[in-house]
């Protein structure tokens, strides 16, 4: 079954559409909001959260913005809700048991990961989802604009901050990078 | 930063979403100015760091518990869509009505006891003997917004959740005649509520021996502890006040249930790990893990102990004694003078509490008329 048909079908109500667009979107709507809210725990519940309040409001999609882009939209604002509502809890550990032989090339490269990791879930909102949106799950500033509800020059200016922000905050783990410049 | 710097567009230079004017007015500077091209060059690692990260994929049986979500919010609603009840009007005016009275009744109850706390409270030694007068004061005075009478009971029940979590805490002053007698009295009322004196602490003050006495009481037995308390002397200070918790024990516990899920979850993975590395990773960080479940249980317990038992501390000075004759005819006086004004503001507390009650019962009678009204004109159209 393509897409429209399930999305149809899911409009009416059908609980196993529905699961087979969960099955199909479940990783992109977790990774969101996992590093939104940057524990596992709240990640878990933003999700849910999202993909319950989707079927539910299924109803009022429209389908000009793409099935995607609405349901990012969603998990962004989930995640979002659960953030404000519980103090934040930064870094519960890192995403992935990495399958790599060598011990310390795992150990430094988890490091890294912890640290970026960490590094972005210190942004503030609105410039946290827009660059997990864009660096994470890659999508155009368009797009993320529509996500967001915001003109693309915010998107701009949201995503230059965040990056100035994480680039400082990361400035030891580049070899080549410079002070930041003091003239 | 200089003039001409480009640093601000750095970021959509990257993702070549500046306008052809602008990206020439960059790569120009940027040809030009080293400080520009490092930065560049650092935020384009910065983004590269990012764009790095491991996917995270939705945890086993996410998409499971998403279904058993749906499948549970959407089944039961179906049933309860279409009650087959046809009512007539005017059933549905005397069911309304019927709930209408009831809501306000209780409002009613609700709103009229704490009136009587507050005339209660502007005495400042109440006279001994009305029974159910001091439990209803204390609790009133720690719980100002309390749901309905006799709820606070329950409430220091720290295993029911969505109760109301109150830590009370008293604190009197009160001058004594008899210091060691008093103290002695401390530890029976103490005892007998169910409870203890916690610390105890004595000097002997130019007037006369003082000491302070922290008691740990029962929260249900609060309120009479104090009335028991105060009646020992004269109270000077008496400052009563409760902390609400309840916001703070709700997020532990679901910190704590969150964690145990990740517990089990990791421990999940342990069965599915193959390697040593993983094996290890995954034990370090149960190990993290059940660490924080130990401590946030143990300010769980904390908290629990804290509301399950009320605190008193009494400050207990003794009064220095008049060395009159026989007969100490100024103090026969001031108890003359106390009991005389004590009726007076007994009599006047009535009389505020019937104003009250009466002014209270206003809306409802105003509404039962309404009704009443509403109910003869529909019968005198269908007659």
């Amino acid at each position: 079954m393509d897409e429209p048909t399930l999305i149809a079908r899911s409009r009416a109500g059908d609980l196993e559409a529905y699961d087979h667009l969960v099955g199909a979107y479940q990783d992109r709507v977790y990774q969101v909001a996992f590093r939104i809210t940057g524990n596992r725990e709240d990640a878990w519940d933003a999700a849910q959260d999202a993909l319950v309040r989707a079927f539910q409001g299924l109803r009022s999609f429209r389908g000009d913005a793409g099935f995607g882009t609405w349901l990012y939209r969603i998990t962004v604002n989930a995640a979002l809700d659960i953030v404000r509502r519980r103090p934040p809890r930064v870094g519960d550990l890192d995403p992935v048991w990495t399958a790599e032989a060598d011990p310390a090339a795992v150990a430094a490269r988890r490091d890294v990961q912890r640290r970026v990791h960490q590094a972005i879930a210190t942004l503030p909102a609105g410039q946290r989802a827009a660059v997990v949106l864009r660096d994470i799950q890659g999508l155009s500033y368009e797009e993320i604009s529509r996500i967001q509800q915001v003109p693309l020059g915010t998107v701009r200016s949201r995503l230059a901050r965040a990056r100035e922000s994480l680039r400082l905050r990361l400035l030891d783990l580049a070899p080549a990078a410079p002070e930041e410049d003091r003239e | 930063m200089t003039r001409g710097h480009v640093t601000e567009h750095l970021s959509a230079y990257l993702d070549e979403q500046v306008t052809a004017g602008e990206r020439e007015r960059i790569e120009a500077h940027l040809r030009e100015c080293a400080t520009c091209r490092a930065h560049l060059e650092s935020l384009r690692h910065a983004v590269a760091l990012t764009r790095g990260l491991d996917p995270v994929p939705a945890p086993a049986g996410f998409q499971a518990a998403v279904r058993a979500r749906l499948a549970g919010a959407t089944q039961p609603r179906r049933g309860l869509m279409f009650p087959r009840l046809r009512l007539s009007w005017k059933t549905a005016g005397l069911a309304a009505a019927a709930v209408l009275i009831g809501v306000f009744s209780i409002n009613l109850l609700r709103g009229v006891q704490p009136a009587r706390v507050v005339v209660r409270n502007d005495l400042e030694s109440p006279p001994e003997g009305i029974a159910g007068a001091p439990t209803l004061r204390g609790d009133r005075f720690a719980t100002p917004k309390t749901v309905a009478p006799g709820a606070t009971d329950i409430a220091v029940l720290p295993t029911v959740p969505t109760m109301r979590q109150i830590i009370r805490t008293a604190h009197l002053a009160l001058t004594v005649e008899e210091f060691d007698d008093v103290s002695r009295r401390l530890v029976t009322i103490a005892e007998t509520a169910g409870g203890f004196v916690a610390s105890s602490s004595y000097t002997q003050g130019s007037g006369g021996p003082e000491g302070v006495f922290t008691l740990r009481v029962p929260a249900a037995r609060f309120a009479s502890v104090l009335a028991e308390v105060e009646g020992l002397g004269t109270v000077e200070v008496r400052r009563v006040s409760g902390q609400d918790v309840t916001e703070e024990f709700v997020d532990l516990r679901a910190r704590v249930r969150n964690l145990e899920r990740h517990e089990r979850q990791l421990l999940s993975f342990m069965d599915r790990a193959t390697k040593v590395s993983d094996l290890m990773a995954i034990e370090q960080e149960l190990a993290r893990v059940r660490g924080e479940i130990e401590m946030l249980t143990g300010r769980l317990r904390l908290l629990g102990s804290r509301v399950e038992m009320a605190t008193v501390e009494v400050a207990v000075r003794q009064q220095t004694k008049e060395r009159g004759g026989f007969w100490d005819f100024g103090a026969s006086l001031r108890r003359m003078q106390g009991a005389f004004l004590a009726t007076i503001r007994q009599i006047l507390a009535a009389a505020e509490r019937l104003g009250v009650i009466a002014s209270a019962l206003v809306p409802v009678a105003v509404l039962v008329l309404a009704i009443w009204f509403g109910i003869r004109a529909v019968r005198l159209r269908t007659a």
